[in-house]
């Protein structure tokens, strides 16, 4: 009779057991893969003011750097509008033109809560659906890619960081145009690797990797990082190490940007596949 | 009773605070990352019924997966922890046995006891969370060194804070 109470008392832990494990596996399965990041914005929403109070007192000790940066930041961008300029002939321009017709769209945004130390990392910014984010958009620093978003409530919304093992992106050589799959290894927040560039190019250490603007999120030419070194694998590809420009340890002022033609160059390419 | 619920209810609320506030933002190279809240789960009294031990170890993994944005994971991992500590108890216990009503602690069943005691069950939680985190056998045994640092770090400050609650107690 003891024998079989026990064995009863143990057999209901058991149950409780399967059944709180299975619960837990349930929530992981729904809620951890990305596209579906409704559970992560909940989540993320209740502890959201807390992040914000921490991010405020440690912004405010770093705002000489940020200064700084965003100095140079602006130089380059008023060089770049100079060439702009130049190059196009305001008289012959025409706003309606649908060639001249805006492509990218940014926002920027303030980064208020990020990681590097999981496989699996995100980080929350400060703009949401209120100021035109979408779930998809890209996200970069001043230096480089960063993320791109995959949910967003009213007013935050929470990115995918490039330092997440299921992030990739089409990414090419600069120098001669091969292009590849980028994607970090889980190793470490400096380093991405690219991979798929085949073994009869030409690679050097310092060659600039960029974004090609497959995806159709990424706008052409976004800088990724350089090549810091390269192996063979395999018989035909060679596994390039990239250092990435951005330093995520830094990550604060970051610029979202939506691809308004976005929509017209998946349903094209959607009829041929 | 009520004055046990009010402790263990402190100490769960403290080990959330430490836990989220200054464990979650140590980013050490992504090897390092100690879980010290698993002590929740170790200081419960000895003869907890199952039930609620699994139970509350459902709560605190839940809570701690709010605030570290990574749904379910912690709480597999907690409910495991929870569940195999009766057994881990049994395993580890001391030559004497252990006394009715009392707390498994370091000042009862000394260092050597709650050292291997809290190794068993951080090994544990940690070997589950890591590789529920990353889904994947690739890369196993860089994971695997995860484990084991996050484990001797968990452990050591584990160790030390409950050291010095024996010195106050």
């Amino acid at each position: 009779m003891r024998n079989l109470l026990n064995f009863l008392t143990r057999y209901n832990n058991l149950i409780v057991f399967l059944v709180l494990e299975g619960i837990a596996l349930y929530i992981i399965s729904t809620g951890n893969s990305y596209q579906n990041s409704r559970l992560l914005n909940a989540v993320k929403g209740v502890t959201r003011g807390i992040e914000q109070k921490i991010y405020n007192t440690s912004s405010y000790l770093s705002l000489r750097e940020i200064n700084e940066r965003l100095a140079m930041q602006n130089v380059a961008l008023k060089n770049r509008l100079e060439q702009m300029v130049r190059k196009e002939n305001p008289v012959f321009f025409s706003v309606q033109d649908s060639v001249y017709k805006q492509e990218y769209q940014h926002t920027s945004g303030e980064v208020i809560d990020n990681s590097i130390n999981r496989q699996k990392n995100f980080f929350t910014i400060n703009k949401g659906e209120l100021q035109g984010i979408k779930v998809d958009m890209a996200v970069i620093s001043p230096d480089g890619v960063a993320g791109k978003i995959v949910g967003c409530s009213k007013d935050y919304s929470v990115a995918m960081s490039l330092l997440n093992i299921d992030f990739k992106l089409s990414a090419r050589i600069k120098s001669n145009g091969y292009y590849g799959s980028l994607g970090w290894d889980g190793r470490d927040y400096r380093y991405a690797i690219l991979s798929e560039i085949p073994q009869h190019v030409n690679v050097s250490i310092g060659d600039t990797i960029e974004a090609t603007g497959f995806s159709a999120i990424f706008p052409e030419g976004i800088v990724v990082g350089t090549v810091s070194d390269y192996e063979k694998v395999g018989g035909d590809f060679y596994k390039i190490r990239v250092s990435i420009t951005t330093d995520f340890k830094k990550l604060h002022f970051v610029d979202v940007i939506g691809n308004m033609k976005k929509k017209e160059q998946l349903d094209l390419e959607k009829l041929f596949k | 009773m009520i004055n046990t619920v009010l402790r263990f209810g402190l100490i769960f609320i403290l080990l959330v605070l430490l836990q989220v506030l200054l464990f979650n933002n140590i980013q050490f190279s992504g090897y390092i990352n100690p879980y010290v809240y698993i002590m929740f789960i170790l200081l419960l009294p000895i003869e907890i019924p199952s039930w609620l031990l699994l139970i509350l170890s459902f709560t605190i993994g839940m809570i701690i997966d709010f605030f570290s944005g990574s749904p379910g994971v912690h709480t597999f991992a907690t409910v495991l922890s929870g569940f195999v500590r009766p057994y881990v108890i049994r395993v580890v216990s001391p030559k004497d046995g252990y006394e009715s009503g009392s707390e498994p602690s370091m000042v009862n069943y000394g260092f050597r006891w709650f050292f291997s005691y809290t190794l068993l069950i951080v090994l544990i939680h940690h070997t589950s969370l890591f590789y529920l985190e990353v889904f994947r056998f690739t890369d196993f045994f860089r994971t695997l060194f995860r484990v084991i640092l996050s484990t001797i770090f968990s452990v050591t400050f584990i160790l030390l804070i409950e050291y010095y609650r024996r010195g106050k107690n």
